[in-house]
């Protein structure tokens, strides 16, 4: 039955897809932008369900069954504060370009500002390797997530091995972008977020009263609450594990939504700048409804699961066990998987509208290959990055959480080059590029702690922390300072570029 | 506006650094631990400022330029896009 469900739920998304692409004009605008046509609500839908993947779901039960409810604190109350600014002081102040300049991605934009063909270059596998490890988060997760969630046979086979799971939610998101574009992207983004929103409300309330073993939603709370203050896991209720520089450091990891290259081209299809005021404010209360549940349903795992519980099954356990009733896991467990994929289209079709928007036409020119052709080479880059990503998501068993604060840190690194790009005119391409690369150089050398233990272990003693704040710290720092080092010594861009993204608004100000 | 903006910002990420509670295991309404419930206020302020800057410092300029070429358009009888 819960099979059963969660097959139905695919196939309403590839249904939602044959369904947008009737609705497709092949050309690229549509396809990639859904013709910059997309309102407030749609708006806020689709940029909180692109924020929000397994990472806040399957990871954060995860993590604060690991570590306790500072993980809340570390993400979810920070997210609320920066995500809005950036979307504020960043995604508004995009979009007004973005539609001024008829640019499709980011790295149009990045290209034209410093009229630079080398800078996309540069960051385009830079950018393309963040994303996949982003894509990777989503595809271990909704494994894990299923495998755990539908359980083995009498045999003690898995009914779905993580491998199946890790390929059927690959298919079905890639069978949907492909066909129906960002137009099927949005809806299927407005509809997975009310789905997880909604399935994560009733979740909490089924498994609440199930770890509390009454019929009182309040009295079960309580009891849940209790069964961890009398265990082990007593320092589960508190911050006790987590540190109070990285704590404070972590607000630098929500800023990485200003470079989420998925999140800008969903900041290009809104019809207004003023679309964005809806995001802006219901944003911070957005994640309050999507984070404390799952923290407090990974609080009251600590209570109950047994120690070594792997991090990424929590959230499926907790399901499992505690619904009694078939549909309703069937329903809750495509609510999570809602979740997941919400992001992992946004991110496959970025991907295609980079590759070909940013390496095709600059270097084949324009005429070359036609609109048809190009969009079916974005699909087949994007097969190509989701095969990598499966095949590292079959041998790797970290911990969600932990690769995804390390993607976000990259993303966060690279925001200097954003803000620079839009508020200081003296900025050149070579202070941006030199600054790409020395996030490059420092984010490929921290994955290596980021996926061996031992070696964190060694270098660090513990946990990767540099003098007890999150290296993103370091990153950041130094990305800021060989931006404007480099920028400074190097000589000023041409005036006519200036006037060209500073004058008008400079004049329309006054 | 801005600055009153700006102000609460940082006086919201300042209280975000509750050391006050970091090991405190007292609880609201029974169930949710003090510092998990401190943070859950926290991402409603967050809304509340935010709501305030919207209505407050929301940058017009940003749709005005799109729209005047289109007034212009409507005057002369066509539709624009």
């Amino acid at each position: 039955m819960v099979l059963g469900i969660i097959i139905g739920y695919f196939c309403f998304l590839l249904g939602l897809g044959i369904f947008g692409s009737r609705l497709l004009k092949l050309t690229s605008g549509d396809y990639f932008l859904a013709s910059r046509g997309i309102g407030p609500f749609m708006l806020l839908m689709s940029i909180f369900g692109t924020t929000m993947t397994a990472f806040a779901l399957v990871g954060s039960t995860g993590a604060t069954y690991k570590l306790g409810i500072g993980i809340y604190g570390k993400m979810a109350s920070w997210s609320g504060i920066v995500h809005s600014a950036v979307f504020f002081l960043i995604g508004a102040k995009v979009w007004a370009i973005g539609k001024e300049h008829g640019y499709m991605t980011q790295l149009s934009y990045l290209r034209d500002r410093y009229q630079s063909n080398s800078l996309p270059l540069v960051l385009f596998p830079i950018l393309v390797g963040f994303v996949t490890v982003y894509i990777l988060m989503g595809v271990m997760g909704g494994g894990a997530f299923l495998e755990a969630l539908l359980g083995k046979d009498v045999e003690g086979t898995p009914n779905m091995p993580k491998w199946l799971g890790m390929l059927t939610i690959c298919g079905v998101v890639m069978f949907y972008v492909f066909w129906g574009g960002m137009r099927a992207t949005a809806w299927a983004n407005t509809i997975q977020t009310l789905v997880f929103m909604g399935t994560g409300v009733v979740a909490f309330y089924v498994i609440t009263k199930g770890a509390g073993g009454v019929d009182s939603f309040f009295e079960a709370a309580s009891k849940a609450t209790d069964a961890v203050a009398n265990s082990d896991a007593s320092n589960r209720m508190t911050r006790a594990r987590i540190g109070k520089g990285e704590f404070a450091t972590y607000f630098l990891i929500p800023l990485s939504v200003g470079m989420f290259p998925h999140l800008f081209q969903h900041w290009l299809t809104a019809k207004k700048a003023s679309n964005f005021k809806l995001t802006v404010i219901a944003h911070p209360v957005c994640i309050l409804i999507t984070w404390l549940p799952c923290c407090l349903i990974g609080m009251w795992a600590a209570g109950i699961l047994p120690a070594e519980t792997p991090s990424n099954a929590v959230l499926a356990i907790m399901v499992k066990r505690f619904s009694s009733s078939e549909v309703l896991r069937g329903i809750l467990g495509a609510g999570v998987l809602a979740a997941i994929m919400s992001s992992m289209d946004s991110q496959f079709l970025c991907i295609s509208s980079m590759f070909t928007n940013d390496i095709v036409v600059p270097h084949c020119g324009k005429d070359k290959y036609s609109e048809k052709q190009r969009v079916w080479m974005g699909r087949i880059f994007v097969v190509i990055v989701v095969a990598a990503c499966y095949i590292i998501g079959l041998i790797s068993n970290k911990s969600v959480f932990k690769i995804g604060v390390w993607c976000f840190s990259g993303f966060s690194s690279l925001v200097p080059i954003v803000v620079a790009a839009l508020y200081w005119k003296r900025s050149n391409r070579q202070g941006v590029i030199a600054s790409a690369v020395s996030v490059a150089v420092l984010w490929l050398g921290g994955l290596a702690f980021v996926f061996s233990d031992t070696l964190t272990e060694q270098v660090f003693g513990g946990k990767f922390l540099i003098a007890g704040l999150h290296p993103v710290t370091a990153l950041i720092s130094v990305s800021t300072v060989v931006l404007i080092a480099v920028t400074l010594m190097t000589s000023p861009p041409d005036e006519g570029l200036v006037e060209k993204f500073f004058g008008a608004q400079d004049s329309e100000s006054e | 506006m801005k600055w009153l903006i700006l102000i609460l910002i940082l006086a919201l990420s300042i209280l975000h650094h509750d050391v006050w509670w970091w090991t405190s295991e007292e609880r609201i309404m029974g169930f949710i631990p003090i510092g998990l419930a401190w943070h859950a206020f926290i991402s409603i302020a967050a809304s509340a400022v935010w709501a305030l800057a919207v209505f407050t410092c929301w940058p017009d300029e940003l749709d005005k330029r799109f729209e005047e070429p289109a007034s212009t358009t409507a005057e002369s009888g066509s539709e624009g896009e």
